[in-house]
């Protein structure tokens, strides 16, 4: 009711408010405990995720399996290693009908592969990010008859960096890493 | 019309808003969710018309009209998907914005009625006491529930998983023997090895009767010359009848493996392709390049690493086992880092930037998958010297260096045995393990010996001596147990007492030196950068042994083999020099 | 952006590069043969352009700069510092409305709710176990911070930093009371939720907390299906039913409740004293308001059967966690299924007798040819791991048991109280009661000090004269546009 009141029976305050204190100090110490145990295992860099393209079996469960409804995976292309083919696996259906960009030649659910002529007889592939949706059709395609200059990467314009990604859980190559986030692509290269 | 308006906002405005916004936003989400349920996911990435269109295409390659049907699919298919996103999208934010209006509206209308109660006279003082017997069997019941679901969900389990190793053995056959327990060199087999920087006993050969003297000019004493097969200022390794060494220009960074028999190269592969490799320049400067720091050997496998960061292990035979990408490391001059291994483990020193930047690490790999075993973050800056992988109080331990801590790391599981704050400047010269002492060069400082058997810091009850008479800036001290040689870069030769850190003499050589001492039996080596060799007694006074110009210039320290041979790695050349039992043997 | 593929038209150079002709028929059967083997030497080689055509790069948008994540956590402290202001120097509700849209902007809708306080728990457990991950300083920051707001000043975090709860909060029009029994037996379910959660975690399984979050779809606007529905579905329940995600299933909250039991400070009804008006009795939408004792009499009938039912709790205690840590350990199986690597080895060994599937692969398939490659090294890992989960999954089952036993025995707990208090554990310090609280009303200068009845030396509960009350209602209701 009011202070004079809890005084009725001073024993019990005091015993309760030991407690309390003692928690609280138990509290503090295991907090502080926990702290110390995990600093040294603490970085300033975040984490970001990232396709490691050498363990990737192009399975397509990107496609499916990203939080966001477009996937933040994205086929990028590594142009220093494109043989520029006029037939590119990566672009063609198997056995195509002719070599020409209709619908009925082609692989790329999306139409997110451009097809340009740029000398005989060599042909340029690029992604448009916009329309990809990262099945790895074109990844297949191109790594397993091709020179594997298309690839999987997670885009960090798009991807949202969830704790734990949704596609690293499903992922069929076990190809999901967390690279720090001032590196945070797995590119191909070729010397 | 506008009396149903008006009832339904009963004259305030807030009211109207509410329920055009709610009735909006009940609407659209029904919209939506209708409409997803209706299309389903019509995801074009399995479209089976288009592909039972396609097939049907190759049976009647030349149909004209099927392309057209095949084409005029694929583009409803593909806008519709577009579509849809783009509509969802649209329609989310439609739908949040009708949401948090009729919240808003609905805040305005809860404001507006607001009343706090009233009591009534007559009313008892205190409310009845609450009844908990509900609560516990409240309690009781979600516990039981929960009970219930785990019991079920284990109910009929079956795991063909094999319980124990027993059982995966009788799966997939024994384990194969022939892969020892663990994958790497006897430590005697180490020792009569060079493995790595300074070999395995801080600069003393296994063989006591290395070169004692050769003549560039008659090639007496020299077992081979051959014109360096690389660039690169890493001092080479040897494993039995090879040398290794890394070399190469930035964009092509190679692995070497000489034959000690004829000096001819027996492998050579080149590091490319590692995925996270850094892109561009990455400003290192030229005097010390991308193949500073010297590679090691645990005598099943060679690993390297580089400035970029990558690290590379091959096996003896030159054949690819990893590599890893550890990104661009932040050092002013270049990472010089050298490796170390420990059992059929690598232990690399990853100390870059500054302390603030918390980027240095150590880590442990597995040799033979490049896994990281363990690593620890290091709160210091940029360091370049060697770590040293000792036994000591009944531990594997590896010291590592960087302003201006000397931290020992239990090697089993990288947790920090003890430190002790000593170093100042640049740290360049690599720790070394004499006597039971920790010998550490602060650069132009002091030498200080440790006690390697603390726990947490000791700098104030570990440290056996210091001494601060001449001390080396870039080269790393050698010893023999007994004595410690060290020369500065400016040339000032200088003998230390192990065990008490008194110094017993010194020497003016008036030459320049990268390359640190070395020593066999009774002589120390000395390789200047003139390309000037000089022996020296390894004792209690100065003398002279042997002095002879070679025509070349010497950054790189010597290393030294069991059959008395050391090999040496000139800026020309690559030289193999023979002792004098060598000549015995080949008559 | 253009849905139309450009017409099929023959495109200028004709001519297949001759390296190309019959390369599906000499490729498929490399690959019947021998598998995808990867060539080391690229089997086009790039082409020298003669027109001099120059390579496109190849762009890498940037990842979240890392001052973004200090700046994340300086506004997180500032936020908690707000929070603490408003609570307990202000005592207003406005400012911690304004700080929960706050907050939903900046770490709900800006931030897409990730990485936040609950899931953190998974962070610290999983760089507890596994000395591979480093924890990033945001992640540990979001983990220590509201905690050690909550050991000093209660549920801060809750209050209006914490975008799940500010989102429940700010729906909440109707709040209707949940039966105190229903509150009560729900309320274990977080303790179990943390549980569960660092099980998986630590075991390097899932991160449960995260994948069943059912407001980051809202944040993100994007999300599956199901987890889009379950949270809508709570958002709607939360109109009605005061934040019901907090109160009986929040993970961290479970923690928070721990530490503002222990709390140095806490929050009051009343800025002064408590004249036992009653009139914020039920002015709490989280069922946390604990009522003054009755009286004297009504105390010690009621402590005797306490005492048998604390004894009888005492004893239950060891027993429930004994049984809960049975059934965990015929849990571990199922349990352990919930690691992907188990999953697939213990398909590996169903399909071990079968060949590899040929034609169009599925997902799982070419999982399966992956780990065919090494299916010893697989097993082993999955068997470690079913070796974790038969340690971890016993330790949760007896977890589950003392959360149970500990609430039972604080059910029996006989506490004395004479004033209306919030419940430490329980407040999420939203400050909806004050306003209720005539002394508040003094206080703020809506009434005056005349209004209320002084405070009373003698501890003699009798029923206020309900006059000033009157005026109280009346100097709120007041406000309103509305006539009564």
């Amino acid at each position: 009711m009011n202070p004079t009141d809890s005084k009725t029976n001073p024993g019990q305050v005091n015993r309760r408010q030991f407690l309390r204190d003692g928690g609280r100090a138990t509290a503090v110490a295991s907090l502080g405990g926990l702290l110390g145990m995990v600093l040294g295992r603490s970085q300033a860099e975040g984490y970001v995720w990232q396709i490691d393209p050498s363990k990737c079996v192009y399975c397509g469960n990107c496609a499916t399996h990203c939080v966001l409804e477009q996937s933040a995976v994205k086929c990028v292309h590594a142009y220093a290693m494109c043989g520029y083919c006029q037939l590119c696996t990566g672009y063609f259906e198997p056995e195509p009908n002719a070599l020409n960009t209709g619908a009925e030649n082609c692989q790329c659910p999306t139409a997110a592969i451009q097809r340009t002529y740029v000398e005989d007889p060599y042909y340029e592939y690029t992604i448009d990010e916009d329309l990809c949706i990262g099945c790895a059709k074109c990844v297949d395609g191109c790594t397993r008859f091709g020179n594997g200059s298309l690839f999987l990467q997670i885009r960090h314009d798009r991807c949202v960096n969830c704790n734990e990604c949704a596609i690293s859980k499903v992922c069929a190559g076990d190809a999901f890493v967390r690279v720090p986030a001032s590196q945070p692509y797995l590119l191909k290269t070729q010397h | 019309m506008s009396s149903l308006l008006a009832r339904l906002g009963g004259g305030n405005e807030w009211r109207l808003t509410a329920w055009v916004a709610g009735v909006f936003a009940v609407l659209l989400g029904l919209g939506m969710a209708a409409g997803y349920l209706h299309a389903g996911r019509t995801d074009p990435i399995d479209a089976p018309r288009l592909k039972a269109l396609k097939l049907e295409l190759q049976a009647r390659p030349q149909d004209e009209a099927l392309k057209q049907q095949i084409r005029a699919l694929d583009l409803v298919l593909r806008e519709t998907y577009f579509t849809r996103l783009s509509r969802t999208s649209t329609g989310l934010y439609l739908l949040l914005g009708a949401v948090t209006l009729f919240l808003i509206a609905n805040g305005r209308i809860a404001n507006g009625r607001k009343r706090l109660p009233v009591l009534k006279a007559g009313v008892p003082g205190l409310p009845p006491p609450e009844n908990k017997g509900w609560s516990r069997w409240a309690v009781a019941g979600t516990g039981a529930a929960l009970a219930v679901f785990l019991f079920l969900l284990s109910l009929g389990f079956t795991s063909a998983l094999p319980g124990d190793a027993e059982a995966l053995e009788a799966l997939f056959g024994p384990a194969p023997t022939d892969a020892p327990v663990m994958d790497a060199a006897s430590p005697e087999e180490m020792r009569q090895n060079w493995p790595r920087l300074f070999g395995a006993n801080a600069g003393l050969a296994f063989s006591s009767q290395a070169p004692s003297s050769w003549d560039t000019n008659s090639g007496a004493g020299i077992a081979w010359k051959v014109p360096a097969p690389a660039p690169g200022f890493n001092s080479p390794i040897v494993w039995g009848d090879r040398a290794y060494f890394s070399g190469g220009p930035p964009e092509k960074l190679e692995v070497l493996c000489v034959n000690l028999a004829d000096g001819q190269v027996a492998w050579r592969q080149t590091v490319a392709d590692v995925a996270g490799t850094p892109k561009g320049d990455l400003e290192i400067p030229e005097s010390t390049g991308y193949t500073a720091p010297t590679m090691a050997t645990d005598g099943r496998r060679v690993y390297a690493i580089f400035a970029n960061g990558n690290v590379a292990a091959y096996s003896l035979d030159g054949s690819h086992v990893w590599t890893k990408a550890f990104g661009a490391l932040g050092n002013p001059y270049g990472h010089a880092i050298s490796l170390a291994t420990w059992q059929d483990r690598l232990v690399v020193q990853l100390d870059q930037g500054d302390s603030e930047d918390g980027k240095s690490k150590l880590y442990l790999l597995n040799g033979r998958t490049g896994e990281i075993v363990w690593q620890k973050p290091r709160k210091v800056g940029a360091s370049w010297t060697t770590p040293v992988v000792f036994e000591a109080a009944d531990k594997s331990q590896v010291a590592a260096l960087a302003v201006p801590w000397v931290i020992s790391y239990d090697l089993k599981d990288g947790s920090e045995l003890w430190r002790v704050d000593c170093l100042n400047g640049e740290v360049t010269p690599s720790p070394i393990f004499v006597g039971g002492l920790l010998l550490i060069t602060s650069p132009s400082d002091r030498v200080v010996a440790i006690r390697p058997d603390g726990q947490g810091d000791v700098t104030k009850t570990h440290m056996a001596w210091e001494n601060d008479d001449n001390v080396p800036d870039v080269t790393t001290p050698a010893s023999n147990g007994e004595l410690m040689f060290s020369v500065t870069t400016g040339g000032t030769l200088t003998c230390l007492e192990v065990k008490t850190g008194t110094k017993v003499w010194e020497h003016e050589m008036d030459m320049d030196y990268h390359a640190s001492p070395t020593i066999s039996g009774n002589r120390v080596y000395l390789f200047s950068q003139s390309g000037v060799a000089v022996i020296v007694e390894a004792g209690r006074e100065f003398k002279e042994l042997f002095r002879t110009g070679m025509g070349d210039s010497f950054h790189a320290t010597p290393a030294f083999t069991a059959d008395h041979r050391m090999v040496v790695r000139g800026m020309s050349y690559l030289w193999c020099l023979k002792g004098a039992a060598n000549e015995v043997q080949s008559p | 952006m253009s849905h139309v593929r450009t017409p099929a038209v023959a495109a200028p150079g004709r001519n297949i590069r001759p390296a190309h002709r019959g390369l599906w028929a000499l490729t498929m059967v490399l690959f019947l043969l021998g598998g995808a083997a990867l060539f080391a030497e690229p089997r086009f080689p790039p082409p020298d352009f003669e027109s001099g055509h120059v390579l496109p790069e190849t762009t890498t948008p940037p990842a979240r700069a890392v001052w973004l994540e200090y700046l994340d956590i300086a506004v997180l402290a500032g936020g908690l510092i707000a929070a603490t202001y408003f609570i307990y120097r202000k005592r207003s509700r406005t400012g911690l409305v304004a700080l929960s849209i706050g907050s939903i902007l900046y770490f709900g809708f800006w931030k897409k709710g990730c990485v936040c306080a609950i899931g953190s728990v998974q962070n610290v457990t999983l760089a507890l176990f596994d000395s591979g991950y480093a924890l990033p300083v945001g992640a540990l920051a979001f983990f220590v911070l509201p905690l050690a707001f909550a050991v000093m000043w209660g549920r801060s975090f809750c209050a209006g930093i914490c975008p799940h709860g500010a989102l429940q909060d700010l729906v909440l029009l109707k709040p209707l009371k949940v039966p105190a029994w229903l509150e009560q037996g729900l309320g274990i379910l977080p303790y179990i939720y943390l549980g569960a959660g660092v099980l998986f975690a630590a075991t390097g399984s899932a991160f449960i907390i995260c994948q069943y979050d059912p407001f980051i779809p809202i944040f993100r606007m994007n999300g599956r299906v199901a987890m889009v529905v379950a949270g809508i579905a709570l958002l709607l329940l939360g109109v009605f039913v005061g934040r019901p995600y907090c109160r009986f299933l929040c993970p961290f909250g479970a923690l928070l409740k721990i530490g503002s039991v222990v709390s140095k400070w806490r929050v009051r009804v009343t800025p002064d004293y408590c004249t036992q008006c009653r009139l914020c009795e039920a002015s709490c939408p989280f069922g946390a308001m604990r009522l003054p004792s009755p009286g004297k009499a009504a105390d010690a009938a009621a402590q005797a059967a306490d005492r048998r039912r604390l004894l009888i709790a005492v004893v239950l205690l060891p027993v429930l966690i004994g049984a809960g840590a049975w059934l965990g350990w015929a849990f571990a199986g199922p349990a352990s299924r919930m690691h992907p690597t188990v999953v697939v080895a213990e398909q590996l060994l169903r399909a071990q007798d079968q060949p590899p599937r040929t034609g169009v692969l599925t997902p799982e398939d070419r999982e399966l040819d992956r780990v065919r490659q090494n299916p010893r090294q697989t097993l082993t890992e999955a068997m470690g791991i079913r070796r974790q989960f038969n340690i971890g999954t016993p330790i949760f089952g007896g977890w589950v048991g003392l959360v149970i036993a500990i609430k039972l025995l604080s059910l029996a707990l006989h506490r004395r109280r004479t004033d209306y208090e919030p419940d430490r554990g329980d407040c999420f310090s939203c400050a909806r009661c004050f306003e209720y609280c005539p002394n508040e009303l003094v206080r703020r200068g809506v009434l005056p000090a005349s209004a209320i009845p002084p405070m009373n030396p003698a501890p003699a509960p009798q029923v206020p004269a309900p006059a000033p009350f009157t005026v109280a209602a009346s100097a709120c209701g007041c406000a309103g546009k509305e006539g009564a």
